[in-house]
């Protein structure tokens, strides 16, 4: 594009500039989450402002090649920030229902292990095991949001979640480049879990008591991707549903995870329900339980927001909430300073 | 521990420790010297409180006898010192928290170990690594030990609460212990001199003070 071509030049002297502002990550602590535009959003409003014609709908634009190695350039610091660091990726809702988001994952997945992270996929699978019940015959139920597991639920459950979601995330995976492994709670005893506290109105739901995360070490070494179901046994080898957000927490806090992100329906946790604008970008445990208290957290968000304390009570670094409807939300959370949502930290 | 430590210092006698301990009734009593019961050893806590008994029985139609128990301020013991000695213990990755925290208001000396330890709350049971652990499993966790004078004691503690606190059970807690001497290995100084770091919390209040 010959009009975008001419705009180079003012470009390349002013993004150095904004890369100096905006990027500098000490060691240890996290980088400030200032709201200046990201450099995407200015260059993009650069190019539209140079462009003759008027900004249409169109098939994608090539990108020209200074803005690509300038971007690429930008995100070093958190490259560098997070290289060798174990991120865990709850994955479910919107992100896994639509194909579109669910290849943007699996490429950012697959770019973020590329570059040298470690990223660990924990998924649910509630819509298909749902449907599946239905072919069945039998009625899916819920109780105060878990799902109401019977011997025969329990069956499909782990038929769907193991069998189907859980392989075809792997395929996704390996055929976008990189290579996965397929596990659930049973296998190496990765995940042990016992009846959860009402277990009598839901049947086989489980609380993790247990975490053995040795086998996910040496697959992590070789630069595979887990990817793990969050069904588990008991010692007994009574099969369990856990749910997977708590399933994503503990195996954060066992593998020593640098992140936790958990992709929602939701932009994140909002400071007023009723503003959409009100995102709450990053926040410390203390407010958090502050804003639980105060009521300002929705009935649905609670478990997750636990499951965050949670895992952060143990020692991950990070806790994130973020909109799963986003594109490349993953990317946007960890390569840059606005993120995707909401982080609550130590 | 801590009882120990006040068995040891309730055995010196001495006009203060009497006045310490009733502080309403700050003359007429000679000398008396807390002497352990032999039936119910010292102890600092409420449930058996100290025990008075008069050395010279010379005076003992004049001068009533004080009993301990019976004075309101001394059915608790608290020992008094110049410096405390402030131990939390607390999970390991929350130390670089509390210690820029401690920096930030002048606490300049701070001594950390690592140790295992156990105090499970009857029932519940604390996560750690995302392993739920039971009464008598060992958890890693680090000590900090930071010596200060009496005022600075409340702040220390409120700051290292702060910083630490996560709300999910394995917290840790606070033990604060009365600390008789404070002496600089390099210079010698004793007292509230060798306490006092250059930079630190004293030196902060004192130049905000003078500006």
């Amino acid at each position: 594009m010959l009009s975008a071509k001419s705009y180079t030049t003012p470009l390349r002297f002013s993004l150095p500039f904004k890369s100096l502002q905006g990027h500098s990550p000490k060691p240890g602590l996290l980088p400030a989450r200032p709201t200046h535009m990201s450099s995407i959003a200015a260059t993009a409003a650069a190019a539209a402002a140079a462009a003759v014609v008027p900004v249409v709908p169109s098939p994608p634009v090539k990108t020209p090649s200074q803005t690509r190695v300038d971007i690429l350039s930008e995100s070093l610091p958190f490259i560098q920030k997070f290289r060798g660091k174990t991120i865990v990726v709850k994955y479910g809702g919107a992100a896994m229902k639509s194909a579109d988001l669910q290849s943007s994952v699996i490429n950012d997945l697959v770019l973020l292990s590329c570059v040298g992270l470690r990223p660990v996929l924990v998924h649910g699978g509630g819509p298909e095991i749902n449907s599946w019940l239905l072919r069945l015959g039998h009625q899916p139920q819920f109780h105060n949001g878990l799902r109401v597991t019977d011997a025969l639920t329990m069956e499909v459950v782990e038929m769907v979640l193991v069998g189907k979601v859980n392989k075809s995330l792997v395929s996704l995976i390996n055929s976008a480049g990189a290579t996965a492994v397929g596990l659930c709670g049973k296998d190496a005893r990765l995940l042990t879990a016992r009846p959860s506290a009402d277990a009598a109105a839901l049947g086989f739901v489980g609380d993790v008591s247990r975490v053995d995360p040795s086998i996910l070490l040496p697959i992590l070494a070789d630069g595979h991707i887990p990817v793990i179901a969050s069904v588990a046994a008991d010692d007994r080898g009574q099969s369990y549903n856990v749910n997977a957000d708590t399933a994503a927490g503990e195996i954060a806090a066992a593998v020593g995870a640098e992140k936790l992100i958990l992709l929602t329906d939701v932009a994140g946790i909002l400071e007023d329900r009723n503003d959409p604008g009100s995102l709450v970008k990053e926040i410390n445990i203390s407010g958090i339980r502050k804003m639980v208290a105060e009521g300002k957290v929705a009935g649905g968000m609670i478990p997750k927001v636990n499951c965050c304390v949670r895992s952060l009570a143990q020692g991950v670094h990070t806790a994130s909430i973020i909109d799963g409807r986003v594109p490349h939300s993953l990317l946007l959370e960890i390569m840059t300073d606005e993120g995707a949502g909401t982080m609550i930290t130590g | 521990m801590a009882s120990s430590a006040a068995a040891v210092m309730a055995i010196v006698p001495s006009r203060a420790r009497s006045a310490l301990l009733n502080p309403q009734k700050t003359d007429g009593a000679d000398s008396f010297v807390l002497v352990p019961n032999r039936r119910n050893p010292i102890s600092t806590s409420k449930a058996s409180p100290l025990r008075a008994t008069f050395r010279s029985n010379r005076f003992h139609s004049v001068i009533p006898k004080i009993k301990a128990q019976s004075s309101p301020g001394a059915a608790e013991y608290i020992p008094q010192a110049e410096f405390y000695k402030i131990e939390a213990i607390l999970r390991p990755w929350r130390v670089p928290h509390v210690s820029s925290g401690l920096l930030q208001m002048g606490i300049r000396g701070v001594t950390i170990s690592d140790v295992r330890g156990f105090g499970s709350q009857g029932g519940s049971t604390e996560r750690d690594g995302g392993s739920e652990f039971s009464e008598d499993k060992f958890i890693a966790k680090i000590k900090m030990e930071v010596v200060v004078c009496r005022d600075q004691v409340e702040a220390v503690i409120d700051k290292i609460i702060k910083e630490a606190r996560t709300g999910e059970i394995g917290d840790g807690k606070i033990f604060m212990i009365p600390v008789s001497d404070v002496i600089r290995v390099r210079t010698g100084e004793r007292g509230a001199k060798a306490e006092r770091m250059s930079g630190g919390l004293a030196d902060m209040i004192s130049t905000s003070i003078s500006t």
